[in-house]
């Protein structure tokens, strides 16, 4: 089909905001009608992120729309999609869909809830499809401000706390951004913010690629988050409200990792390739340190929390393979890096929403408080551990085809990196089947009257994203021919 | 002579506006001395804007008519106007209310002189008319606290003056000259023109409030009303700040590195500024150590005066977006109260006025898309370009400080519960000055082309 007169990547980007219009100017007093607004102009971007996907995703950026916005400066407004945003683009309009149906049962504050959402979604595809430094920017840093009232009004106990260090923490970040975004502007021959000529046209080089490059490694190590630059997140992610969390970790932590791939990779490929043995060290310390501090949790949302920062650790991993080597090896650790962060997205999304259900049913966090919940939830229960295997690497569900790919790509390159990374996987399976054994299995404690199993409104959020958990994982080709043709196009 | 007095035609509008607003006052018509203002410093901007372009100098080169001291108008002359607003809602129907009128037009001419300078004797004359004009505006309330900090804004002034003048007695004898061109020699003493420099920013950093000459700030903004702590937090400064690019246009690197000195204050001046702020319990005297952090962040621009192709635009854009949030966070403050309790419970009280103090707050911090961001990316870029990345490191570690010390308003006013007690009301002047400011934050961030030469 042919969608060509439409600007479709525009439409996708700020359908979103125009629903936050449409509940601002109707303030409807019944929340069910606010969420309907919401649900529905989520829905129709979803609709618009596949029409893209019909019109077809070319291996280098296409489908590009340009405006002139401030010419002195080589600044314009210009969108673009490959078969790396493209995923990515589709993950938000997913994830941000399936997390306001799964968050219809808050009252307080509806309204201005769900406009919060709204234009947080806006600003991550924003980023995504961003192909101006100074426009990706500008999205960058409005999902802090989203995020940081989200966690702010809507969180558990810490929750001022919590929000106030994620926006400081992130702000850090995106200002080292900042400083590299005008180095590579400063440093580019025709003085131009445009991604497409910066990538093609690498003019940055010595020292100021080498601090460029740092000032980059720095913002999206917050942001990813890499040890040390972690410690924000386990905080932010306990304390946001269920949707919240899955929202922050299944596409806030992508925008570090998608901007891993596309600045540093793309833009100063020498001093990436020159640094990543170090990035390799750092990687391979976050995936073990996520991995073991995981273990040590006794609440189940930090614990979820933290395998995040190991599952980011393997993402990087396979970041930093591509940038060394330029052979097969480095295309297919690539691939999978591009893969893992739709499959973390999904799958930890998930686990974000069941264990706020968890959490509604039981009013607690904490593991040690929670026992024999599966004759109870039989529901919740049984996609609970699919989730957790998936999330564990289980072959057949999502992480798996991008994890293997990371280490066989990694394996010819560092083969005892990857040795050592892989120490992860066990960690992380013992820290699950503990944690479904505490909480699942046993005896149920007496007199225990929580709710009833999933309703419909969770399951229409929670099955969606498990049946893309099993789809990710049974048949990764959907996806991977798409990301395979533009890692391939990139000749690294 | 015709034509110099058509080149400094903005000026002497405001003059003769200013002289009006006087007569008016003297025959007590406030409100008619209100509007003679308003019409003028239109006028006057609209000339000025009608001259962008032209490059010249008036008078024997002792005073320049350039994107600086034009932009000085189109900034300054707006500016008096939302603050002679402010200033009628909050002090309408005190005793001799006409005379802050007059008062503020006076040390407007005294900023745009600043920013036209191309003599030492203007930059002695425009600080003086800048400054001794809000002394007399802060005295205004006639009580203690007022008194007391236009007190110290009197002496901290005069001594800083006449250091100033002391300084720039060498640089005159030197040179042979007092026009700012003829310290444009390599051959100088450079022991003696580093002297008169320091001088020099020790009289421009007192009405910039730049570190370690901003001691009177934060009393004389807190006894002052709030409508001139507002003004005095804008006007002088962005005339006194335009006056240091006019000198280090002219100033040889080779014969005082200036760039180091100005960083080295730049960096003090943000980190102090914001540091202070953080214990504040009064919102003025937040926004008084926020105006010391943002002249540190503002003498970035000057730093890359005539190294980087962007410091022009840096100081015109930041210079408007600062007017805009500055102007904006007083307003709102002006009607809510000036302790930070007068601040909880607003998001549900008026929550536009909620979020419009948060836009001018974050505006502050520096987020896109509005006009600070607009303002602190030109200032970082020139920054760099200039060499001086090391300081751009400490303006962004700045920023972060200064959200968490914005973020002491912000969370008052959504996150906690409101105090019994009366409601404030607002003036129809401070709805008229907060709206305009909170709309033009948007959309002087997303339309900063606009601004660039």
């Amino acid at each position: 089909m042919d969608f060509s007169s439409l600007p479709l990547l525009s439409i996708t980007t700020f359908l979103p905001v125009i629903g936050a219009l449409v509940i601002m100017v109707l303030r409807p007093k019944q929340t069910k009608t606010a969420y309907g607004i919401g649900i529905v102009f989520a829905s129709l971007t979803l609709l618009a992120a596949i029409m893209i996907w019909i019109q077809g995703i070319g291996s280098s950026l296409s489908q590009v729309e340009e405006l002139s916005w401030i010419p002195s400066l080589g600044i314009a407004y210009r969108l673009g999609v490959d078969g790396i945003s493209f995923p990515l683009v589709l993950l938000t309009a997913f994830l941000f869909l399936t997390s306001l149906i799964f968050s219809a049962k808050i009252k307080d504050s509806a309204n201005i809830f769900i406009q919060l959402v709204l234009m947080l979604e806006t600003a991550c595809l924003g980023v995504f499809l961003s192909l101006d430094l100074f426009l990706f920017y500008v999205f960058f840093e409005i999902t802090l401000v989203g995020m940081y009232f989200i966690i702010a009004k809507w969180g558990h106990e810490h929750r001022k706390k919590a929000a106030l260090t994620f926006f400081i923490y992130t702000l850090i970040g995106s200002l080292f951004l900042l400083l590299a975004f005008l180095a590579l502007y400063l440093f580019s021959d025709t003085n131009t913010f445009d991604i497409q000529q910066l990538i093609t046209n690498p003019t940055i080089t010595g020292l100021a690629a080498t601090l460029t490059f740092w000032g980059l490694f720095i913002a999206f190590a917050i942001k990813t988050p890499l040890f040390p630059f972690h410690t924000w997140l386990p905080l932010a992610h306990t304390e946001a409200p269920a949707a919240g969390s899955a929202i922050l970790a299944g596409v806030l932590l992508k925008l570090g990792t998608y901007g891993f791939i596309r600045f540093p990779l793309q833009m100063t490929p020498d001093a990436f390739r020159e640094f990543a043995p170090y990035v390799i060290v750092i990687a391979v310390f976050t995936a073990l340190y996520g991995a073991f501090v995981a273990l040590a949790q006794t609440d189940i949302k930090r614990m979820v929390a933290y395998t995040s920062v190991n599952h980011m650790g393997y993402l990087i991993f396979g970041v930093a393979i591509a940038a060394v080597t330029t052979t097969t090896s480095g295309m297919i650790a690539l691939d999978g890096a591009v893969l893992q962060m739709i499959s973390h997205g999904v799958v930890t999304g998930v686990l974000f929403l069941l264990v706020g259900a968890l959490q509604d049913r039981t009013g607690t966090r904490e593991m040690n408080e929670m026992t024999g919940l599966l004759k109870t939830y039989p529901i919740l229960s049984g996609l609970f551990m699919l989730a957790a295997f998936a999330s564990l690497g289980l072959p057949g569900l999502a992480h798996f085809p991008a994890e293997f790919q990371i280490f066989l790509g990694g394996f010819d390159v560092y083969p005892v990196a990857v040795g050592i990374i892989i120490i992860g996987l066990p960690i992380t399976t013992a820290l699950y089947l503990r944690a479904i054994q505490k909480v699942f299995l046993g005896t149920l404690p007496e007199g225990f009257t929580g709710l009833k199993d999933l309703g419909s409104r969770e399951l229409w959020a929670i099955v969606p994203l498990i049946l893309a958990t099993i789809l990710i994982g049974v048949y990764p080709d959907s996806l991977l021919s798409m990301i395979h043709a533009t890692t391939n196009f990139f000749g690294l | 002579m015709a034509t110099d007095l058509l080149n400094i035609s903005p000026q002497l509008i405001v003059l003769s506006t200013t002289v009006i607003v006087l007569c008016l006052e003297m025959a007590r018509l406030p409100r008619a001395a209100l509007w003679a203002l308003v019409v003028g410093m239109l006028t006057a901007t609209g000339v000025a804007v009608d001259m962008l372009g032209t490059d010249t100098t008036a008078f024997s080169t002792t005073f320049r008519v350039d994107a600086l001291s034009l932009w000085a108008v189109i900034i300054l002359g707006p500016a008096t106007i939302l603050f002679a607003l402010l200033g009628r809602s909050e002090l309408k129907d005190s005793a001799r209310e006409g005379t802050i009128y007059s008062l503020m037009g006076f040390s407007a001419l005294g900023a745009m002189i600043l920013a036209g300078s191309g003599d030492l004797m203007f930059i002695v004359l425009g600080l003086l008319i800048s400054t001794l004009a809000g002394m007399a505006m802060a005295a205004h309330p006639r009580n203690d606290p007022s008194s007391e900090g236009a007190m110290k804004y009197f002496i901290y002034g005069s001594v800083a003056g006449a250091i100033m003048l002391f300084g720039l007695t060498f640089w005159a004898g030197l040179a042979g000259t007092t026009l700012i061109s003829g310290i444009n020699n390599p051959d100088l003493s450079s022991y003696a023109v580093m002297f008169g420099f320091i001088t020099l920013v020790i009289g421009i950093g007192y009405a910039a409030s730049l570190f370690p000459v901003h001691f009177w700030t934060p009393d004389t903004f807190e006894g002052a009303p709030v409508s001139i702590a507002a003004y005095l937090s804008v006007v002088p400064k962005i005339g006194a700040l335009f006056a240091l690019a006019q000198v280090v246009r002219d100033l040889p690197v080779s014969l005082v590195d200036w760039p180091l000195i100005l960083a080295v204050l730049a960096a003090l001046s943000m980190t102090f500024g914001n540091v202070v702020a953080l214990w504040q319990d009064n919102v003025i005297r937040l926004l008084a150590y926020s105006t010391i952090a943002q002249s540190g962040y503002y003498v970035l621009g000057v730093i890359g005066v005539g190294q980087s192709s962007l410091a022009i635009d840096s100081l015109v854009v930041f210079g408007v977006a600062y007017l805009l949030m500055n102007a904006g966070a007083f307003a709102i403050t002006l009607g809510e109260g000036t302790r930070l309790d007068d601040f909880k419970g607003m998001g549900k009280r008026r929550p536009w006025q909620a979020v419009g103090m948060t836009i001018f707050l974050l505006s502050l911090v520096g987020m896109p898309p509005l006009a600070g961001f607009a303002g602190k990316f030109l200032l970082f870029g020139a920054a760099i370009e200039s060499g001086y990345s090391w300081l751009a490191v400490v303006a962004i570690l700045n920023s972060a400080i200064s959200l968490a010390v914005y973020m002491r308003i912000v969370v008052p006013m959504f996150f906690q519960e409101a105090e019994d007690g009366q409601i404030r009301t607002y003036a129809p002047g401070t709805s008229f000055v907060w709206i305009s400011t909170f709309v033009l934050t948007v959309v002087v961030g997303i339309g900063v082309q606009w601004f660039l030469t």
